[in-house]
């Protein structure tokens, strides 16, 4: 059977959060969404936590420790994302934008993206608009239309309004699916001639 | 093989005395880390060139000179020569001068500068580097070999009829390395000319260094030069050593923990893990060190990076004791035994002077023929 492979980035800090939580239900979402379509899902979950000192490292040192590396390609090689950010001083958390920051910034062009954010209320459900998609849309990938904000009453008194933006979302990112992801050039398998360099 | 040492010269205060040296004594340290060089029987003494604090040797050739005055085997180079904010016409003159006061003791290591505010302090931008170091080699190649140059390009102003004094020592310029980590188009352009490539090797994975060295010998043989295992690759290596591996682990931490670069990162035993870095015997560094040539080939050049992140002089000198006397002759042993005889060694003022005079004499012996 075909097989989609989804890589799930959450960004939460406390076991069990709510961006985890949330995450977990998306990528059930499109899970299902996938498998209603015939195809069968390989989800891959990456909880930023798990690598905050490697990510730190990177920084430094200019290059992803071993265990960081796999997860970057993973992510690099899945055939679409679904990124939580907890909202942290009214955009994403630090955290979060460091994984992003370690990635070449062409690692994600033209890769389909599930946007998704928990905050302590839903006053802060823009930060979706103002700072998640617009990093994404310099990233070159596809943020699909719809993202997904959790509040704290998301989970409880307005659980019934999540589920349908949820299955909005998540069938969203996997019409996009179909989009080819461009391959990049390989500057070492395919070096410009020196000829070129010195003319252009 | 040659083996020998290349310093940033930085001014790094001492993690463990709190004790920051002065721009004249670091200066006069790395004057006396060069001579120790050579007396401990290693055979480069390679330095940085740098226009910003922390770092004192901004004036390469004024040093390298001093250094040429008081030594009379070791060949002087660089790590790097920014071909990018300096003016080729002032290297061609530079290293042509400091070529014959140190009668051919020099050779060259090119490299673009990472730094991104020094660019605009020489009238240049960062994101010209790659355009700025093919076109400024390209011509420092023509001053050093044409005699007459007559030049027009896009980032200095032209040349009319302009000789570059003195002429190189016996015509035949110095040799060049190019020094990358990551860019592809510097491996193309040490290649195409059939220099030297030398990657830094320090501060990243093996895997890095292994690509580009790969790449280098591919389009080296690409384009003519010989075969790619014929191609001259030089690397770079860091070590802390003492006789038990773990005086040198306590004693090297305090200084890898704050040291410029990936201090306050990754742990000393990660980073030694992830990249050539050795703390420990000097059997440990001879035995990483071979490997190397597991990644990369039999080369040509180790060049040992021993004296940054504050460690004081006193230490320094120690280590070149270690290396000239436990690790490098095992090295050299054991790299000569395993290099198979068509491996080239790094070409020299002697052997360039060799075959320059070979390749006229087959020319006056063909010209009767013409």
């Amino acid at each position: 059977m075909n097989e989609k492979v989804i890589a799930v980035v959450t960004a939460g800090l406390t076991t069990p959060s709510s961006s985890r939580l949330l995450a977990d239900q998306l990528a059930d979402a499109v899970r299902d969404e996938l498998s209603g379509r015939g195809i069968g899902t390989r989800i891959e979950l990456i909880e930023v936590r798990d690598h905050a000192h490697e990510l730190t490292d990177n920084l430094l040192t200019g290059f992803p420790p071993a265990k960081l590396r796999e997860v970057l390609e993973t992510v690099t090689g899945a055939d679409a994302l679904i990124v939580v950010s907890p909202t942290f001083s009214a955009s994403y958390s630090g955290l979060f934008k460091m994984f992003f920051d370690v990635l070449d910034d062409q690692a994600l062009a033209g890769k389909p993206v599930l946007l998704a954010a928990t905050g302590g209320t839903e006053r802060h459900s823009l930060v979706l608009e103002f700072a998640l998609r617009p990093l994404f849309a310099y990233l070159k990938a596809l943020p699909v239309p719809t993202g997904v904000y959790a509040a704290s009453t998301d989970w409880g008194p307005n659980a019934a309004g999540l589920r349908p933006r949820i299955a909005q979302a998540a069938g969203e990112l996997v019409s996009a699916l179909h989009h080819e992801t461009p391959t990049q050039a390989d500057p070492f398998e395919n070096p410009t001639p020196f000829e070129d360099l010195l003319n252009s | 093989m040659q083996f020998g040492v290349f310093s940033v010269g930085d001014v790094t205060t001492d993690p463990t005395t709190g004790t920051t040296v002065s721009e004249g004594e670091r200066i006069k340290a790395m004057v006396r880390i060069a001579l120790k060089a050579e007396e401990v029987g290693l055979d480069v003494f390679a330095q940085g060139e740098h226009h910003n604090p922390p770092f004192v040797p901004s004036s390469p050739t004024t040093q390298l000179g001093f250094i040429a005055a008081r030594t009379s085997k070791i060949i002087l180079s660089t790590s790097t020569t920014l071909i990018t904010t300096n003016d080729p016409v002032k290297i061609a003159e530079d290293y042509a001068m400091l070529q014959h006061l140190a009668d051919g003791r020099v050779d060259l290591m090119m490299g673009r500068g990472n730094t991104g505010p020094v660019y605009p302090w020489f009238g240049q931008d960062i994101r010209n580097g790659i355009q700025l170091a093919v076109e400024n080699y390209a011509l420092l190649r023509r001053l050093w070999r044409e005699d007459v140059v007559d030049w027009e390009g896009k980032f200095r102003t032209p040349l009319q009829g302009f000789t570059s004094t003195p002429r190189p020592l016996d015509d035949v310029p110095p040799f060049v390395w190019h020094g990358s980590i990551r860019s592809p188009e510097i491996a193309e352009q040490a290649a195409y000319y059939g220099d030297g490539f030398f990657h830094n090797n320090i501060f990243w994975p093996m895997s890095h260094t292994k690509r580009m060295i790969e790449l280098y010998r591919t389009r080296f043989e690409h384009y003519g030069h010989g075969a790619a295992d014929q191609a001259i690759v030089g690397l770079g290596g860091q070590v802390f050593m003492r006789k038990n591996s773990q005086d040198a682990v306590r004693e090297f931490r305090p200084y890898f923990d704050n040291a410029p670069v990936y201090g306050h990162g990754p742990s000393l035993e990660d980073f030694s893990r992830e990249t050539p870095l050795t703390v420990g015997s000097p059997q440990e560094v001879i035995e990483r060190t071979l490997s190397f040539r597991e990644s990369v080939g039999d080369y040509q050049r180790q060049l040992f990076l021993m004296d940054h992140a504050g460690l004081p002089l006193k230490t320094v000198l120690e280590q070149l004791d270690i290396l000239g006397e436990e690790v490098v002759p095992v090295l050299r042993k054991e790299f000569a035994a395993l290099k198979p005889a068509h491996v080239p060694d790094a070409p020299t003022h002697a052997s360039l002077k060799a075959a320059a005079e070979r390749a006229r004499d087959l020319e006056t012996i063909e010209e009767p023929i013409r």
